[in-house]
């Protein structure tokens, strides 16, 4: 009986033949819901908040260093891609991307920072993001007046793929 | 039958019995005067031939000047969870042990002793359990007033471990930490005479996580199930689902249909992609690679299902207080109506195959024995459980989600030993499929999540069982104030199973140690980072994202 279940064994082997995939060499599309990375975009956020109020491994960071300047940060190094911040997200700013080989020594490939200019409410003094195209216009304008501060706005309030947003964070490993 | 119940306690018991809560009729809370708290768990475990699931303790200072301690047990043929509840005072709380009657409630004990400093009065082996050994005295995580950041003055980094002393003619061989057949940090301590083990100490919890201090002072209801999903790699989903359903229990709140019937779906699927898995690891065990790496070729295609219906190969993210996440759409329904038809045809060659091959059938036959009264002592739970004859499944005696809308067997083999787990596992699966085909049937339209328009109420108590793939999993919630529960409790079904170990494995060969332990599904990630130093002239290289990607997708390297 044994001999027999050996070759109903080997029969399964034979008609299942090889299905390793030669990953990493070639890689496989992922599924469409596929949750990777997430990902902000700047011109949609509204700084509400929601994403760093929801985030379960507490990896967003809200500062707001003066009335008009909120700094969202997204530190990527224990985010476990659940996606409730793009789940929570009003406006639709966050998107899990598909990128899921996220191995690196320099923990600011993975960050981002979101520089979000807030609109001070004449009544109640809080801030809402300046949202009509004129109103951003003029903050960019203002922000020009310094040129070495415009070079750090633009690099740190859009996505730029490849390129870290910080150099200061590098993993050293011991020798 | 729950009022029939407790008129048999307060008949037994009269005033020892304070108040009792009687929920509905799947849930009982009985208030006991701590004094008696022996005779009544006694009374119930043998006379009432109840199950003992877990010990609970809780820090109610806050709110009501106390400590609680909640003994859960279950009455699975009339489907009944019942609690005992003790009120301790807050100075100095002390409680008399049920560890000598319960020897299943040793470990919970030992842990209320741990994190809370509720002293079991008379317990037979009062050692420190969760804790490490370099902790000081005196400092207890769980209690409200202790920081969930905080490390305590005096902690010692240099003590090394306290273990017992050998029997005498026996000889202490360590397995773990870290055993190249058990790849979980869990370290047993086996008092070997010849080839026979004849004892064994167990030291675990080395990577206790504090889930439920963080549960209970950082995250919220929309967070916690996120981290229950991470207590473990193979039941994750059940963890959370299981949170759910106690805050949902506690809180009154409805879960619509169509997520019941979704629910039931994930957790079938992830029962399907468990039971391949573990019998792959039981073949890989006793040395049988060839059937390990069938069983997981034939799970890959579910682990690509689940990660098309929600986004991820294992932690899902399905559930949230009130319903779930992930909607199945028709193309969805249909592909995985093909990939279960190929999953069955295939499943039922290897059963075949297996279910002849004498040479898994004599290294797992008469080995790990854990008979009936095995179970009933030490609380065993799931595939060890059924394996041996005994008939529980939470899914069958506690319904929840859309379970009692179905129609499954529950798989009992009557061996008793490792061989019967092998059994029970491999015919789970057929039934797995069977409710997951019921599932879409009978799925009605429907809103995904419930309509949470107020604030959950605080102070309410909601347990709950999940039939995880390894057995029995219980949550028990207390819900609170600040949108976050006040205390919860995950009961995994490795904590009864592997307090059952040392019976298991007592006077078996050491040979036979690893597929007694076998049960216990490892589970490990890493990440690998790189750095190339030249050495020739010292210079280091750091490399980046983007390098190393190009570098792993070319074959040169």
């Amino acid at each position: 009986m044994s001999i027999l279940s050996k070759l109903k064994e080997t029969a399964i082997c034979l008609n299942a033949g090889r299905v390793t995939m030669p990953y990493p060499f070639e890689s496989k599309p992922v599924p469409e819901r596929f949750r990777g990375r997430p990902i902000w975009d700047h011109v949609k956020c509204i700084g509400c908040a929601g994403c760093a109020n929801n985030c379960p491994s507490r990896e967003i960071l809200i500062n707001d260093i003066c009335q008009e300047i909120r700094i969202l940060h997204y530190l990527g190094r224990r985010c476990t891609y659940c996606g409730r911040c793009a789940d929570v997200c009003p406006e639709d700013a966050i998107t899990m991307s598909h990128e899921f080989e996220n191995g690196t020594n320099k923990i600011t490939d993975l960050q981002q920072r979101l520089e979000l200019f807030m609109s001070t409410c004449q009544r109640c003094g809080r801030c809402f993001k300046g949202q009509s195209p004129l109103e951003a216009l003029k903050m960019k304008g203002y922000r020009a007046d310094d040129l070495a501060n415009d070079r750090w706005v633009f690099k740190s309030t859009a996505y730029l793929p490849g390129q870290p947003i910080l150099e200061d964070l590098t993993i050293e490993l011991e020798g | 039958m729950v009022s029939k119940k407790l008129q048999q306690l307060k008949d037994k018991f009269g005033s020892a019995i304070q108040q009792a809560d009687v929920v509905n009729d799947m849930r009982l809370l009985v208030y006991i005067d701590p004094a008696s708290v022996k005779p009544i768990c006694q009374y119930i475990f043998r006379d009432m031939d109840a199950r003992y699931v877990i010990s609970i303790g809780s820090d109610d200072r806050p709110y009501s000047g106390k400590f609680l301690v909640f003994h859960q047990f279950a009455f699975d043929k009339e489907k009944i969870l019942f609690s005992i509840i003790c009120q301790l005072p807050g100075e100095n709380p002390r409680i008399d042990s049920i560890s000598g009657i319960i020897p299943a409630a040793n470990w919970a004990e030992r842990e209320l002793k741990d994190l809370l400093g509720i002293e079991p009065v008379g317990h037979p082996y009062p050692k420190r359990l969760v804790l490490p050994d370099a902790w000081p005295d005196g400092h207890h995580p769980l209690r409200k007033d202790f920081a969930w950041n905080k490390i305590p003055e005096g902690y010692d980094e240099e003590r090394e471990f306290d273990f017992d002393e050998t029997p005498p003619g026996c000889t202490a061989v360590p397995f773990g930490p870290f055993h190249p057949t058990l790849d979980e940090p869990e370290h047993f301590r086996l008092y070997v005479d010849g080839e026979f083990v004849r004892g064994c100490e167990y030291r675990g919890f080395m990577v206790h996580r504090g889930i439920e201090k963080l549960s209970e002072s950082v995250l919220g209801y929309n967070d916690v199930p996120m981290m229950a999903e991470r207590i473990c790699g193979i039941c994750g989903c059940v963890h959370s689902l299981a949170f759910c359903q106690a805050v949902e229990n506690g809180a009154g709140v409805i879960v619509p249909p169509r997520a019941e019937f979704i629910r039931t779906i994930m957790l079938e699927i992830e029962r399907l992609h468990s039971h391949p898995m573990w019998v792959g690891l039981a073949c890989h065990l006793v040395g049988f690679d060839t059937l390990f790496m069938q069983a997981w070729r034939i799970r890959e295609p579910i682990m690509w299902l689940a990660e098309k219906i929600t986004g991820n190969r294992k932690t899902y993210g399905l559930g949230i207080i009130g319903g779930v996440r992930w909607d199945f759409t028709p193309e969805l329904i249909a592909e995985t109506r093909a990939v279960l038809d190929k999953l069955e045809s295939e499943w039922r060659q290897v059963v075949a195959a297996v279910s002849k091959d004498k040479n898994i059938m004599a290294r797992t036959s008469g080995v790990g024995m854990a008979d009936k009264a095995l179970c009933k002592e030490m609380g065993l739970v799931g595939p060890v459980a059924r394996g041996g004859g005994v008939d529980i499944d939470a899914r069958r005696d506690h319904p929840y989600a859309a379970y009692d809308r179905v129609d499954f067997k529950v798989i009992t083999h009557n061996t008793a030993d490792v061989w019967g787990r092998v059994v029970v596992r491999m015919l789970e699966v057929f039934e797995s499929i069977n409710i997951i085909r019921q599932c879409f049937d009978k799925m009605p339209q429907g809103p995904l999540v419930a309509d949470i328009t107020t604030e959950l109420p605080a102070g309410r108590v909601g347990y709950t069982s999940i039939e995880a793939p390894r057995g029995e999993s219980h949550h028990f919630a207390i819900t609170g104030d600040d949108n976050r529960p006040r205390r919860w409790r995950a009961r995994a079904p490795t904590y009864q199973n592997l307090q059952g170990i040392p019976a298991m494995i007592k006077d078996q060969r050491i040979a036979d140690m690893q597929i007694s332990l076998g049960g216990i599904d490892p589970c490990m990630s890493c990440t690998d980072r790189m750095e190339t130093i030249d050495i020739r002239t010292g210079a280091r290289k750091s490399w980046t994202k983007a390098e190393l990607l190009s570098l792993s997708r070319s074959r040169k390297g």
